[in-house]
């Protein structure tokens, strides 16, 4: 008798029942689609209680920058400052309705959804309708073939149950939490479960040039079970950015609906 | 007043929020409380507006255009975009836009029938409330 697959017969018995989808077999690795929102923020001192739940990341270390990036990180950060105190802040990407890109999208001000698929994660932040692709199961390229962007070039693969990926090209202008870097900037992913419904993303980051040591901050998500991620369109952004690098606002109606 | 508790129950239970944008160029010292008619409820991003006229004590009208913040946020916290119309009058309490323009960061606003809605500001706390103008 000839050896039929057992694929091909499930194919063939899916036809006959007039069934156009059937169950897959299942995967190695779990699939965490959905929603999410960030999750486990401390703000202050922890409490025993957040440091007890092993769901709660620990606070993130700062940057571990060498000491001419950490002068202009410094002084950046002095300058917002004293810009807010005077009641002058300065315009961030926001105020020119720009996105936060790499790694900063991951950081989820807004809710975040994962999209698993065969060979492609696909990643969207609600604000400002970003979207990331992490490419499975493919070589990575050279730095210098890729052009600088926000989001980069991502590649992934399956360790187990975390999704492990690899980015590259982020313009230097995009930074996270305005911590500076270079055009060689690597981002470094793992993200798994650690329980049912959180999910953590531990980010790693390593620019020998401005970082003494690879950098890794870790940020939780919960999951959203019966939330869809909202539309956003800079429709009416009435905040911009003066020749000051100051932001500033239209005052008045400006017709939109 | 059903939907002024409901969005004050699901502010007290959201996460402390993040803000995109300052809102430095706000007075954080004192709020100035405004009774006025909405010419227009926008429900855009990055933020929403409300654009209300305000009589003056002189008989003129002055229009102000408050701030709110992301209408994504504004409706995980509640908010719909018909909860306003235009001819609503209303009562809102607002962060004065530091540089003296007719602008305003609107902390909440008490609609025509009583209830009070807040559009869930960042940081809300660091606004020092102060008692309305008579």
């Amino acid at each position: 008798m000839k050896a039929i697959s057992a694929a091909a017969l499930v194919s063939g018995l899916a036809a006959m029942l007039g069934v156009s989808a059937i169950a897959q077999p299942p995967t190695a690795h779990p699939d965490f689609s959905g929603s999410y929102e960030r999750y486990g923020n401390i703000f202050g001192q922890p409490t025993p209680a957040q440091l007890a739940d092993k769901t709660i990341p620990p606070r993130n270390p700062p940057a571990p920058l060498k000491p001419g990036p950490m002068k202009e990180y410094q002084d950046r950060l002095a300058a917002i400052r004293e810009a807010d105190r005077k009641g002058t802040p300065l315009a961030s990407g926001y105020v020119s309705c720009l996105g936060d890109g790499m790694p900063m999208m991951m950081n989820a001000m807004f809710p975040i959804e994962f999209l698993i698929t065969k060979n492609q994660v696909t990643v969207i932040e609600e604000a400002f309708t970003q979207v990331r692709r992490i490419l499975l199961d493919r070589p990575q390229k050279n730095i210098d073939d890729v052009e600088p962007g926000f989001y980069g070039h991502a590649v992934g693969h399956w360790e187990g149950d975390t999704l492990v990926a690899d980015t590259i090209g982020i313009k230097e202008d995009i930074r996270y939490q305005n911590v500076p870097h270079t055009k060689d900037l690597r981002i470094k992913e793992r993200i798994h479960l650690v329980a049912p419904n959180i999910l953590w993303d531990e980010i790693t980051m390593e620019d020998p040039a401005v970082l003494e040591k690879p950098w890794t901050v870790t940020v939780a998500y919960k999951k959203m079970p019966d939330y869809t991620l909202l539309e956003y369109i800079c429709e009416d952004n009435r905040e911009y950015k003066d020749a000051n690098g100051v932001q500033q606002i239209h005052v008045g109606d400006t017709g939109r609906k | 007043m059903k939907t002024a508790i409901v969005v004050v129950a699901m502010l007290a239970l959201a996460a402390p929020a993040f803000a995109h944008h300052s809102f430095a160029m706000y007075d954080h010292t004192k709020t100035v409380t405004l009774k006025g008619e909405v010419t227009k409820f926008q429900w855009t991003n990055p933020h929403g507006y409300l654009e209300i006229d305000v009589k003056q004590k002189d008989g003129t009208t002055k229009h102000y255009s408050l701030e709110m913040t992301s209408i994504n946020m504004m409706t995980r916290l509640g908010w719909r975009s018909n909860m306003i119309k235009g001819g609503d009058l209303v009562v809102c309490t607002i962060a004065p836009l530091l540089n003296g323009e007719p602008a305003g960061l609107l902390l909440d606003v008490t609609l025509p029938d009583g209830r009070k809605l807040e559009p869930g500001v960042p940081a809300v706390n660091t606004f020092k409330r102060t008692p309305p103008e008579e």
